[in-house]
């Protein structure tokens, strides 16, 4: 499921390879505001009963980005082959809980801005660009360090989300004490 | 009347007629219950089998529309709306998804996939299901 609101650029990743998941394509953040996700990627397990059995987590799909993230991808891969091949987890109920991201009420407001900022940029009349603009602006003030808002943002205003900005808003999250996923799943130390 | 948009908290977008002269955003009865699937009845509003009582009718609706505002604030959901762009945005709020994030039963919801197809969250129900967030960016 992406968190994307260019389709196109998420059909041009998800078929690089022959994928036999669905690809799903959120341009609304509907699931990350259902599960408590605030940044990509990122993973959440849940059971044949419907029950969330491991928060939402930062989850690297290979070591790719390690230097940065200082995350051992592997650490995830392992617990998830252990749970779908025995049904063992690694964390009961009340870690479960424990270890989710709840939203504030800013990050919530934030959320529609960035709503009526996607349905203004789908329809796309005159004058709908700039207003989007002005919607995307008001989310990043409510939610100045959630990155499906502030980076998420960066391609919908034509900037790097590998660039300039984008490394003067980790060092903003940095001196923020890196909020956001509380688990920690294979970090380590380097 | 003026076109508007509605993004509802599942994030379905629903073309609107909104009134120019009652409520600080109200739409027509009908595009109401299209847009938000709550419907008002005479023991209030509802939505499958709830209903929430509604205590002054007068600021909710004048008999053709219906104001979202003030849906939103006796339905305990969030709302943004741009008045000049005509776009509203209902969702849930910090408190109640926080608790219903605490039960930890896995909200359903349905996307489109990358063909276009609509594709639910239980439609793999029964099984173990990796819900895996990603982006292009």
């Amino acid at each position: 499921m992406a968190l994307d609101a260019d389709e196109v650029a998420v059909r041009e990743w998800a078929t690089k390879e022959q994928l036999t998941m669905p690809v799903l394509v959120d341009k609304y953040h509907v699931v990350a505001d259902l599960y408590g996700i605030v940044n990509v990627p990122a993973a959440v397990w849940v059971d044949e009963n419907d029950r969330i059995v491991r928060p939402a987590d930062s989850t690297p799909g290979s070591d790719l980005f390690r230097d940065f993230s200082n995350v051992d991808s592997e650490v995830h891969h392992n617990l998830l082959r252990k749970w779908v091949r025995s049904g063992e987890r690694d964390l009961d109920d009340a870690r479960v809980r424990e270890f989710q991201v709840k939203p504030s009420p800013d990050v919530q407001l934030a959320r529609l801005h960035r709503r009526i900022a996607i349905a203004l940029r789908e329809r796309d009349q005159d004058g709908d660009s700039l207003a989007s603009r002005e919607h995307l602006t008001r989310a990043e003030e409510l939610a100045p360090l959630d990155w499906t808002i502030r980076r998420g943002n960066m391609p919908l205003v034509g900037v790097d989300p590998f660039g300039d900005e984008f490394f003067k808003f980790v060092g903003e999250w940095t001196n923020a004490g890196r909020p956001g996923f509380k688990l920690g799943t294979g970090r380590v130390k380097k | 009347m003026n076109q508007g948009r509605v993004v509802n908290q599942e994030g379905e977008t629903t073309v609107v007629d909104v009134a120019s002269n009652f409520g600080e955003f109200a739409v027509s009865l009908a595009d109401f219950a299209r847009a938000t699937g709550w419907q008002l009845k005479p023991e209030g509003l509802c939505i499958d089998e709830i209903c929430v009582p509604v205590r002054e009718a007068n600021r909710l609706t004048d008999g053709t529309s219906i104001d979202l505002v003030e849906f939103a604030r006796v339905t305990k959901q969030n709302i943004v709306f741009d008045r000049q762009r005509q776009v509203a945005a209902l969702g849930e709020r910090a408190d109640s998804r926080g608790d219903s994030m605490s039960s930890l039963l896995a909200p359903d919801f349905k996307l489109p996939d990358i063909h276009g197809r609509q594709v639910s969250f239980s439609d793999f129900n029964r099984r173990k299901r990796l819900l895996l967030a990603w982006s292009s960016w």
